[in-house]
């Protein structure tokens, strides 16, 4: 079979005329929520609700609650902030950088994981607060003036984790708001109902589709797609320096921050294919989230979990080559030691079971696609699992040697973190259009200007 | 017409107003201006109608000024209450009248002396307001010479133990009911008195006090039936009685107790399984002049050379350590003497046909080592020293006497301060006879001195069976016990610190006891309650009354022996302020030696079984001490297991039985048994069981009960070797486990990866003394390199603080651990938080084996928070909440510190502790909140809550109220000013503390030390603590 890579692929299948497109995005905001909508906000409140429980526990009572101690001061809180953060990183990766790089197809995914993207730099920014041992001064983190003279530390990594975490949550929050605007236009005229038209007119801020307004629209877009690239690559560069910076082996590592971008990447991804297949189907989009943007996904999944595999490789390398005993005796501790275990999830999961995605068969299944990308969100866990208590539990001094063992409480607040992603996620799912309306118009067949003045209008 | 009539009106009005006032006239409205006769009406009056005249106050509102004002107030002072959440509730009251000697903020001293045990330390009290804080050593005592034990660190502890008995209580139907003094010492002495030809019981522990000993023996002529039994569980009775064989003249003199011995005079030592490092017997002088002979600056080194059973603290300072089965002791020295025989020694003993070499064979033990400790004894006769562990049978101390005596090792014991005992101590038969005159009710009354012969006597006795048949049991304890629990009458007695005493242990000296505390509770002191007991009338009770009766027996008996020059109020008062009285009494040791003492010995038959060690714990001592959580939770110095006792087995023996460690066993001594896990000690010898006694209390109040296992169920009062050491003992794996909490995570011996860590991460640096006297830099295999820095280096131009240890003096005791724990308020957190790795001392002492686990070598290394120039901890907290100070010391800021944990895990010490718990709330109910509690707090350290980090600080308190002093006193301060807990506390003065930058202080020269590195080295973090690297002083032959 021969293919014409000079003419693109269209992006939407099943020839949808422009108001078909609307209503089949806008279609679930116009209906009742049906049982199963039902069925998954209680079991994600459910879990929501467990994580609250074991949260006001701990703050009762202390960090104790949880399984950290010495040497490993961190646990679980660290694991899954970096986890949460990572898997923000795909929504702006498709929405800004594929968005500048003019990658069309993106229009099917961009609003969905940039939403994904705020939902989970919300869960991450929750851990940094609560693993505190005390959370109500949380506000000494930030650089405000006060009578007692007292300053942050520049030099602290958490610090300028808050600043990158705020930045990156606030860009995304207006970057994703500002791709809704023409959308709840369309939504404010769609409605009849009063409510709706009130709330739809005061977020659509007076648009009226007019070419002024998309002019000015496309070059805010522009710039705040510039803004939001570099943003992809700080925050979870920032994210590892938490470690980068400090002085124990198998955290002092210069590899860490490419290492982690390239992991936010592929964690992000796999968390977006996980919730959209789910979402193409319930909502019927499977001609707007077609097969082809699983496949490219999958493609992205593939090669950002080989850059995973090859920063695995690169530290054992370093571990052997620097010749220091502490690195070395780190990375021999983390395949043969007492949490190998971990190890070795992260390792099969992240670098050995996304190899199937070399067939496109696989690529293009949806079972056994769903089935990979959930272990590739396993493993990313654990990646950060082993990063953070493998290296703490075994460090310079041999009698200092611990071991860390999570308790209930941790695993209540880590499941709590998913129920609220995904609360969050349904409730988006309910409310604001999945999908860009005005955005997958522009890419429909037939809606870009021809020689023969083919063009429709909405 | 109207409007013309106001007008004229105003006109006239107008007029008079100026006539009346003439320029300036100030007015404030028209009608005043006008003065309108309605506005002059109502200015007739200042007041309104009815206030100033016809006041009728029932017309008034029925709120009266008063009530008013009163209510005014209530709402303010309830408003300010209602919206004051202030953490502190306590009220502060201020000293009405200003006490004497007490300036608020500042500490005072007092002397006294420890009676936790017959060792008699002497004491330093630190008071603040009126509250003793802190225990350390009498620097004036000639004994122990400003040290004291673990025990005695922690004693502080006891005082403030919210479980002390408060008031007194009678026991009636099977239930304790609150009682009065008055009335219980009614019916004891009506009971007393009453006693007619049945006897009195008094069973206490060893009397060290003349004067306790006067009162008991008036005690004795007012009621004669009374009969005093004293025990110790641990008590030196084989090396005494062996002592008293082989220099009979001894007794005639006085002295028929083994003497001390000179270590410091000791070129060599051999330790015969005794430990002399770690037992309470005499630890604190021991282990100081053991020290003294490993001396670094002056290059002065003994050799000791330990022959033991189990791992001691005495076998991780060996220079050479043989393992050997403790019953095999006697034939090893039977061996030793043939072989020093062989050399000419002429020791006049049959060796039974042993010979060394047949029993280094049979025994596996080293012959080279062998070969060098024998040449070692027979070069150094005179300048060395044989030693036999007190649980050793009688024959192995005649024998270890012989060979002392024979080499004329003898002119090492110390005859300047020689032993004395006031009563001798009760033998098991003494025991047996009392249980059997209990058993056929002869006895009436039975009376506890603070012991507990139920928990501590072998149940064989029956002792607690027998007491049932006591009509009036009463004990005096400070807790409850599980002698008091049989009791009918419970007195509480006052602490230590309440009390008034003396004390006569050594010749040459007394010591006195002084109290620097009023009792805190209804209690009493032991002494006081005889008294009343004696006088027969419980009116004649006073507060003062034992405090008279010492004086009046110190002027009579004592002062009258000294020739003082001064009047004795005046002698008194100095005597109390030094707490030590010099005296000239002298017991000579004779050197005429009875060679037919050790005619019996025969080689000992070598049993097939275990052999079975019961052990003074290091901690708990014979178990009076578990309800202190301090001591509880301090890593026992070898095992590293906290809150609990533990079988120790080698590991060849648990190889062979298929056990490992917290596997549940049952050991059986004869008909006795006792279930309790076994732990795989490196170092022990095969077939061998080490217990550790103390354990197990089944009454041992909140913190002591049942933590543990209680090793005198397993106590014969015959067929053992000794007391304390029984062979054909049988051991059986049973089902279960038991979890034992340790410290430091068993560290696992040259197993691939982890092998040899602490020395190729620089951690430990050790060699011998021959590789030093060669090369003194024969350790630094790597040379310096120190990397160029981005930043200018700070540099600190004035005081510098730093420490050193001296690995070599450091024997691994763990007394600096108690030490801290007391001056920086470290709370006790509990087994289950130290085995998730939450424990909070602020200085530990890690331990790590070398060799192989079966014949392991041990260092010892003591960590603190090491105060780097290049603090790893400092540049990662985000909110600055540990910085460095201008001289050096990092600093923990709690008020600003959010609790991100990050210092701790960029810490490569890992010396920072987190609260991952308010742990006084979290442990025991609360049991650390009580008020009382509080009062042990040094008032100059932060009580840390709940999410803060804390470490090690140097004891900044110390440095700040030096400095206050210096600057009171217009000078500055100086590194030797300063000293920290730790440092006061160290036994053997292996820690050292001062001024890096001032060449001119003793500091400097151990900071500064040839053999001084730091720990890891290489990470240049600049630590300010120097380690000096331990030499072990093998012998050249060898090396």
């Amino acid at each position: 079979m021969s293919t014409d890579y000079s003419i693109e692929a269209p992006s939407i299948h099943g020839r949808l005329s422009l108001a078909e497109i609307e209503e089949l995005v806008a279609q679930p905001l116009d209906t009742k929520p049906d049982k199963k909508f039902f069925i998954a906000i209680t079991l994600s409140t459910g879990a929501l609700l467990i994580g609250a429980f074991c949260l006001t526990i701990t703050f009762l009572y202390g960090i104790g609650m949880w399984g950290n101690n010495q040497p490993v001061g961190w646990g679980f809180g660290i694991t899954n902030f970096v986890f949460w953060v990572g898997i923000g990183h795909a929504g702006t990766l498709i929405s800004a950088i594929l968005f500048l790089l003019r990658q069309r197809w993106r229009t099917g995914i961009a609003r969905f994981s940039e939403a994904m993207t705020i939902f989970a730099v919300m869960c991450a920014g929750i851990f940094p607060v609560i693993h505190t041992g005390r959370p109500w001064l949380a506000g000494y983190l930030l650089p405000y003036p006060n009578q007692h003279g007292l300053w942050i530390n520049f030099t602290s990594p958490i610090i300028w984790d808050v600043f990158a975490v705020s930045v990156y949550l606030s860009v995304s929050l207006i970057f994703w708001y500002t791709g809704l605007i023409p959308d709840f236009a369309i939504l404010r005229d769609r409605t009849t109902s009063k409510i709706k038209k009130t709330i739809y007119s005061i977020f659509s801020l007076g648009w009226r589709h007019s070419n002024r307004h998309w002019q000015h629209y496309e070059k805010a877009y522009v710039i705040l797609a510039g803004f939001a690239t570099p943003l992809v690559l700080s925050v979870h560069t920032i994210v590892s320096f938490d470690f980068a910076v400090s002085i124990l082996p198998g955290w002092h590592t210069t590899i860490f921050p490419p290492y982690f971008v390239a992991g936010a990447i592929f964690s992000g991804f796999a968390m977006v294919v996980t919730v959209l297949v789910i979402v193409r189907k319930i909502f019927d989009l499977q001609n707007i989230i077609t097969m082809d943007h699983l496949e490219k996904m999958n493609k992205v999944i593939l090669a950002t979990g080989m850059m995973v595999g090859y920063a695995y490789a690169t530290e054992f390398f370093i571990a052997w080559y620097s010749g220091v005993q502490f690195e070395q005796f780190v990375f021999i501790n983390r395949v043969f030691g007492p949490y190998a275990w971990a190890y070795w999830i992260m390792v099969s999961c992240n670098v050995i079971i996304p190899q199937l995605f070399w067939v496109k068969k696989i690529r293009r299944s949806i079972p056994i696609m769903m089935v990979i990308v959930i272990l590739v969100n396993v493993g990313m866990w654990f990646e950060r699992f082993v990063i953070v208590v493998t290296s703490l539990h075994r460090d310079f001094l041999p009698s200092s040697w611990g071991m860390f063992i999570p308790t209930v409480y941790d695993l209540g607040i880590l499941l709590g973190s998913f129920g609220l992603f995904f609360t969050l996620v349904i409730l988006f799912t309910k409310t604001l259009p999945v999908v860009s309306i005005s955005e997958v118009k522009a890419i429909a067949e037939g809606s870009q200007p021809t020689h023969h003045g083919g063009n429709h209008h909405g | 017409m109207q409007l013309k009539g106001i007008n004229q009106e105003r006109r006239m009005a107008e007029d008079q107003n100026i006539l009346n006032n003439p320029d300036p006239n100030y007015w404030q409205s028209f009608e005043e201006f006008y003065k309108s006769p309605d506005f002059l009406k109502t200015h007739e009056d200042e007041f309104k109608e009815g206030v100033t005249e016809n006041f009728d106050s029932s017309g008034m509102s029925s709120f009266s000024r008063r009530k008013f004002l009163a209510l005014l107030g209530a709402s303010a002072a309830l408003a300010g209450t209602a919206c004051s959440d202030y953490r502190d509730k306590g009220e502060i009251i201020p000293y009405n009248k200003m006490p004497e000697e007490i300036t608020p903020g500042k500490a005072n001293y007092y002397a006294s002396t420890c009676t936790c045990c017959a060792d008699a330390c002497g004491l330093l009290i630190k008071t603040r307001e009126g509250r003793p804080i802190k225990l350390d050593g009498n620097p004036d005592h000639p004994v122990t010479k400003g040290k004291i034990c673990a025990q005695g660190h922690a004693s502080i502890m006891n005082l403030y133990d919210p479980d002390r008995l408060k008031n007194p209580k009678k026991k009636n139907e099977g239930r304790f009911f609150e009682y009065n003094w008055k009335s219980a010492n009614d019916e004891i002495i009506v009971d007393l008195m009453n006693i007619g030809d049945k006897e009195i019981a008094i069973v206490t522990h060893k009397i060290i006090s003349p004067t306790t000993k006067k009162i008991l023996d008036e005690f004795v002529s007012k009621y004669p039936t009374s009969k005093i039994y004293s025990y110790e569980v641990f008590d030196n009775s084989a090396r005494n009685s062996a002592w008293k064989k082989c220099y009979p003249a001894n007794e005639a003199n006085g002295a028929g107790e083994f003497p001390a011995i000179k270590w410091n005079d000791a070129k060599i030592i051999l330790s015969l399984d005794g430990d002399f490092l770690g037992e309470s017997h005499n630890l604190v002088e021991n282990a100081r002049l053991f020290a003294e002979g490993r001396d670094v600056v002056n290059k002065k080194f003994n050799r000791l050379y330990v022959v033991e059973g189990n791992l001691t603290i005495t076998g991780m300072n060996a220079d050479y350590r043989m393992r050997l089965r403790s019953d095999l002791h006697l034939n090893f020295l039977l061996s030793l003497i043939d072989a020093l025989n062989k050399k000419g020694a002429n020791i006049p003993i049959s060796s039974g046909g042993l010979t060394l070499e047949k029993f280094a064979n049979e025994n596996k033990l080293d012959k080279q080592e062998l070969a060098s400790l024998v040449s070692d004894l027979w070069r150094n006769r005179g300048k060395s020293i044989v030693y036999a562990g007190s649980h050793l049978p009688e024959d192995v101390h005649i024998a270890v006497n012989l060979l002392n005596h024979s080499l004329g090792n003898n002119i090492l014991y110390n005859s300047d301060s020689v032993p004395v005992s006031m009563i001798p101590l009760s033998s098991t038969s003494d025991f047996e006879k009392l249980i059997s005159s209990m058993n056929s009710g002869k006895v009436a009354v039975a009376i506890h001195i603070n012991s507990n012969p139920v928990y501590h006597l072998s149940h064989d006795l029956g002792y607690s069976e027998a007491l049932k048949k006591v009509k009036n049991v009463i004990s005096l304890v400070e807790l409850e016990n599980e002698t008091s629990e049989l009791s009918n009458y419970v007195l509480p007695i006052n602490n230590q610190l309440e009390s008034w005493g003396d004390a006569k242990t050594r010749t040459g000296f007394y010591s006195l006891q002084q109290p620097v505390i009023s009792p805190l509770y209804d209690s009493r002191q032991t002494e006081n309650i005889f008294l009343t007991w004696i006088s027969g009338n419980s009116a004649s009770y006073s507060e003062s009354s034992y405090h008279q009766y010492l004086m009046n027996n110190w002027e009579k008996n004592i002062y009258s022996s000294l020739n003082s020059r001064l009047e004795f109020k005046r002698f008194w008062y100095n005597s109390l302020h030094d707490g030590v009285v010099y005296s000239n009494d002298k017991i000579s040791l004779p050197d005429s030696f009875n060679f037919e003492s050790s005619d019996h010995i025969r080689p000992a038959p070598i049993s097939k079984n275990f052999t079975l060690q019961i052990k003074e714990s290091y901690a708990l001592g014979d178990g009076r001490f578990a309800n202190n959580g301090w001591l509880q939770e301090l890593p026992h110095p070898v095992t590293k297991i906290v809150w609990d006792n533990c079988a120790s087995i080698s590991p060849t023996t648990a190889n062979e039985l298929g056990l490992k460690s917290n596997d549940l066993v049952e050991i059986s001594n004869g008909k006795n048994s006792l279930k309790i896990p076994v732990f795989i000690q490196p170092g022990s010898s095969d077939n061998f069981i080490t217990i550790e006694s103390g354990y197990g209390r089944r009454n041992g109040v909140t913190v002591g009960t049942v933590i543990g296992f209680d090793a005198t169920d397993l106590l014969k009062t015959s067929g053992g070797l000794s007391p304390w050491l029984y062979t054909d003992v049988q051991l059986k794996k049973v089902e279960g486990e038991y979890k034992l909490v340790t410290a430091q995570t068993v560290y696992a011996f040259n197993e691939g990866l982890t092998a040899d860590l602490p020395n190729k991460r620089g951690i430990i640096r050790e060699g011998t003394v021959e590789q030093y006297l060669k090369n003194p830099d024969f350790y630094r295999t790597d040379k310096k390199h120190e990397p160029e820095s981005v930043n200018p280096d700070i540099t600190y131009t004035g005081l510098k603080w730093g420490m050193s240890i001296d690995m070599n003096k450091c024997l691994g005791c763990s007394e600096c651990v108690i030490a801290c724990n007391v001056e920086n308020n470290i709370p006790v957190v509990g087994k289950e938080q130290t085995d998730k790795g939450r424990e909070m001392h602020w200085i530990r002492i890690d331990r790590y084996y070398s060799g192989t686990p079966e014949d392991p070598k041990v260092s010892n290394q003591v960590m603190v928070c090491q105060h780097c120039d290049h603090a790893p901890c400092e540049n990662v907290c985000p909110v600055v909440a540990t910085t460095h100070s201008s001289e050096g010391l990092n600093q923990m800021v709690y008020n600003r510190c959010v609790g991100t944990r990050y210092c701790s895990n960029n810490c490569p010490y890992k010396v920072r502790r987190f609260n991952y718990f308010n742990f006084r709330d979290h442990f025991k109910d609360s049991y650390q909140e009580s008020p009382v509690f509080a009062l042990l707090h040094n008032p100059e350290v932060t009580v840390r809550s709940r999410g803060v980090m804390e470490k090690c600080t140097f004891c900044i308190q110390r440095i700040s109220e030096a400095r206050s002093d210096a600057t009171r006193e217009k000078r500055d301060l100086k590194g030797s000013d300063v000293k920290t807990a730790c440092q006061e506390a160290c036994i053997t003065n292996a820690i050292q503390f001062g001024d890096i930058n001032n060449k001119d202080e003793e500091f400097y020269s151990y900071r500064n030390n040839e053999l001084g590195y730091y720990v890891l080295e290489e990470l240049n973090v600049r630590p300010n603590v120097t380690y000096i690297a331990r030499l072990r002083n093998t012998s050249t032959e060898k090396a």
